[in-house]
């Protein structure tokens, strides 16, 4: 039942992109706006995000060169895209549409940004317009802060939320909230979606075996899942809460893969002893060329003198 | 003492009718200076259309993500398959005491020199940027077939230049006294050249060790050079090169385009040269059953290379065979295996076949499929990339050569011409020295009966 329901909306979702070519972009997110100012860090982030997640189908900006797909994914740094307003550019990727994925749980609302950031800089008549104060419609005025612990003995990270007024410091309570594992390649989600209890916490359970660095540190990064309630509140925190690893580099030992001077000695050994033998003789063959041209001079003069006497 | 080839009359005589009648054609003649004039010319417009390759970069040929190798890499792998027979005749051949092969072992050296020194650039054209050549050494890993390639295609040519030269120092040193009427720089390349000859026994001796050294290594060589470049393609998993036989199934078929070369040279020489005393029917003949006995080993390598994966049609291998076998390339596949292969080694059974115009005819075909047949192993299987790509242009996925890209494969065949008719006009094509002596104890033995 849930399969059919699935595919289901998927066709929905398809027909709804075959029907609207503009891709409408609801209206209390297109004037949202980054809560930094962008700056030469920000596209510098955002430029790697951009080269590990986006690049493959857009391109580089400015060149051109995205995929022929079909609709075109466009070049960045052409108008088609630039026309979007910040909150347009970050609501389309983060929603993704037909080809274009979702980037959702992918990226961090933060990292996001970073790609917005990175986008614009392709744009000389752009303006940045940020908003710094987090706002929230539940908690009008107040600035909403978070925390993360870790609680050793019952293997669970804490994650305590609050607000800021002028009044005073009330616990956020009721809200959704998720957190990532920093990863290599993207972000681990710990357990679920937990909701904020009376005293604003929640408390998700880490998983078995999580990897470490070599001092068990990770780093931990906990956000509102409905971050137009609650605000972009984020926190990164690192906290020793994984088992300690001592990664082993994939170059270290001696293969295939490796470079020249990591080559298996077997291969070396082959190619150098073949490449000195068959040059030696190459060699010796050389010399036998210069026998002969010494011998034929040697002679000639022998029998020259000969005659001469 | 030294022993002169001018000592008896029987000699005297022999030399002088086989090096006029050899060394006749080595002069630089109005026919020389207008082939090389329009090779030289058809080679201008093939480096036209380089440099609009250097340029703008291979975007201007067929070669895109998926079929990053087309028609270059063929013509490299034909030109190192064909230089392989230089090997074959003068080797494996020769140092079995097989002796009609005298007069052809030059005439395959020039082959296998041309070809191979070709080779080698072909590999630049395919670069993007060629200036990155010395990389190769720079950077080059020992684990990379392409840093073996380079170094056995370098390797073989230069063996294979001087199993050309040294036979070929006896005959300077005959020839520089017999070259009135030819440009001086000529005399002089040959006095030079000739390395102070003088048919002393001790001269003898060290060039028979020198040729002996180099017929051996030259066998490992040639194995070398082509196994390597089969390697180029069976050390990836691809359906298609992913196969254990291409070592040898690369092997046997160099025979047989070189072997198909050698005899269209053959022919050639024998008519503009009048040489036909010298390269007699029976040389033909002989060298037909060659090309047959290499076409059927081939053969057998083909059916091991075909029939093997398609009983077990792994899925893969079943997509690439089904292009090849009844799909996209069914015309090219079979056209080749048919016309260049079974119906070559049908006709040469026939004894009236091996006479040396259809020969000619015979091995011009096989020769022109050899070209196909590289084609057939190096694109087809890269037009199934094992990740499969989705709503991109049809031409990405199949490789279609341009103008541009089919003049600078012209321009690396009309170097080897160009080099062959250097070395066929410049110095002698037969071995003066040696079939003077054949000749003279032919004619002594005659004389003792």
């Amino acid at each position: 039942m849930r399969k059919i329901l699935a595919i289901l909306i998927i066709l929905q979702l398809l027909s709804v992109n075959m029907k609207a070519q503009e891709w409408v972009v609801p209206d209390d997110r297109k004037g949202r706006l980054s809560t930094f100012p962008f700056d030469d860090n920000t596209r510098s982030s955002g430029q790697k995000i951009y080269n590990l997640n986006c690049m493959s189908c857009h391109g580089t900006p400015g060149k051109s060169n995205y995929l022929n797909l079909v609709p075109p994914p466009g070049d960045p740094a052409t108008d088609k895209i630039q026309h979007n307003s910040d909150g347009e550019m970050f609501y389309k990727v983060q929603s993704g549409r037909g080809q274009m994925p979702s980037f959702r749980s992918v990226l961090t609302s933060d990292e996001l940004w970073q790609v917005v950031s990175y986008i614009r800089s392709f744009n000389k008549s752009y303006k940045q317009q940020f908003r710094a104060v987090i706002s929230s419609s539940a908690y009008p005025g107040a600035t909403i802060n978070m925390t993360l612990a870790l609680n050793e003995p019952d293997s669970t990270f804490i994650l305590t939320a609050w607000a800021d007024r002028e009044t005073g410091r009330v616990p956020v309570t009721d809200a959704g909230v998720r957190i990532f594992i920093h990863r290599t390649f993207g972000h681990q989600a710990v357990d679920e979606e937990k909701i904020t209890d009376k005293t604003g916490k929640a408390v998700f359970k880490i998983p078995l075996k999580l990897n470490g660095d070599s001092l068990g540190n990770v780093t931990v990064s906990a956000r509102f899942v409905d971050e137009d309630t609650f605000g972009t509140a984020s926190k990164d925190t690192v906290l020793a809460a994984g088992i300690r690893t001592y990664p082993v580099s994939l170059v270290k030992e001696r293969a295939m893969w490796n470079k020249a001077s990591k080559a298996p000695l077997w291969i070396m050994l082959s190619y150098i002893l073949g490449v000195l033998i068959a040059w030696s003789f190459i060699i010796i063959v050389l010399l036998k060329i210069r026998d002969i041209y010494i011998t034929g001079k040697y002679i000639e003069s022998a029998e020259s003198e000969k005659q001469n006497n | 003492m030294a022993r002169s080839i001018y000592n008896t009359d029987i000699h005297r005589e022999k030399l002088e009718s086989v090096s006029s009648d050899i060394l006749r054609n080595v002069r630089i003649n109005k026919g020389f200076i207008i082939w090389m004039g329009i090779l030289a010319l058809a080679l201008a417009a093939c480096v036209f259309a380089y440099t609009i390759q250097l340029k703008k970069g291979l975007g201007v040929t067929g070669l895109r993500d998926a079929t990053s190798w087309g028609m270059y890499i063929a013509t490299f792998v034909f030109f190192v398959a064909t230089s392989l027979v230089g090997m074959l005749i003068s080797s494996v051949l020769g140092l079995a005491g097989v002796k009609w092969i005298r007069p052809i072992a030059r005439i395959a050296e020039i082959i296998a020199v041309a070809f191979a020194a070709i080779a080698g650039l072909v590999i630049v054209s395919d670069m993007g940027r060629p200036d990155r050549l010395p990389y190769v050494f720079m950077f080059g890993r020992f684990q990379s077939p392409i840093l073996w390639d380079v170094t056995v295609v370098t390797t073989y040519f230069f063996v294979s230049l001087m199993l050309w030269f040294i036979p070929l120092i006896p005959d300077l040193a005959i020839a520089k006294t017999r070259l009135n009427g030819r440009p001086g720089f000529l005399i002089k390349a040959y006095e030079l050249l000739s390395v102070n000859w003088i048919n002393h026994d001790r001269q003898v001796k060290i060039m028979h060790q020198a040729m002996r050294i180099l017929l051996i290594l030259i066998v490992p060589l040639a194995f070398a050079i082509h196994t390597v470049t089969s390697w180029l393609f069976a050390l990836t998993p691809r359906a298609g090169w992913d196969s254990t036989i291409f070592g040898p199934y690369f092997i046997s078929g160099a025979f047989v385009s070189g072997t198909a070369a050698v005899i269209i040279a053959m022919y050639f020489y024998r008519e503009n040269y009048r040489l036909s005393r010298y390269l007699t029917n029976d040389h033909f003949e002989k060298i037909g059953r060659v090309l047959a006995l290499v076409s059927i080993i081939y053969i057998y390598f083909n059916i091991n290379e075909f029939l093997v994966p398609a009983y077990k049609l792994k899925t893969h291998d079943a997509i690439h065979l089904r292009e090849l076998l009844t799909g996209h390339h069914a015309m090219l596949f079979w056209s080749v295996q048919l016309l260049g292969l079974v119906i070559p080694v049908i006709l040469l059974l026939i004894k009236r076949m091996r006479r040396p115009l259809p020969l000619l005819l015979i091995s011009a075909v096989v020769l022109t499929a050899s070209w196909f047949k590289r084609y057939i192993i190096v694109v087809p299987p890269q037009e199934h990339p094992y990740l499969p790509v989705q709503n991109v242009p049809i031409e990405w996925m199949v490789y279609k050569p341009t103008v541009i890209e089919t003049a600078v494969t012209f321009g690396s065949l009309i170097l080897v011409l160009m080099i062959i008719t250097v070395l066929s006009k410049l110095f002698p094509v037969l071995p003066v020295w040696e079939l003077a002596e054949e000749e003279a104890s032919a004619k002594g033995e005659e004389n003792k009966q």
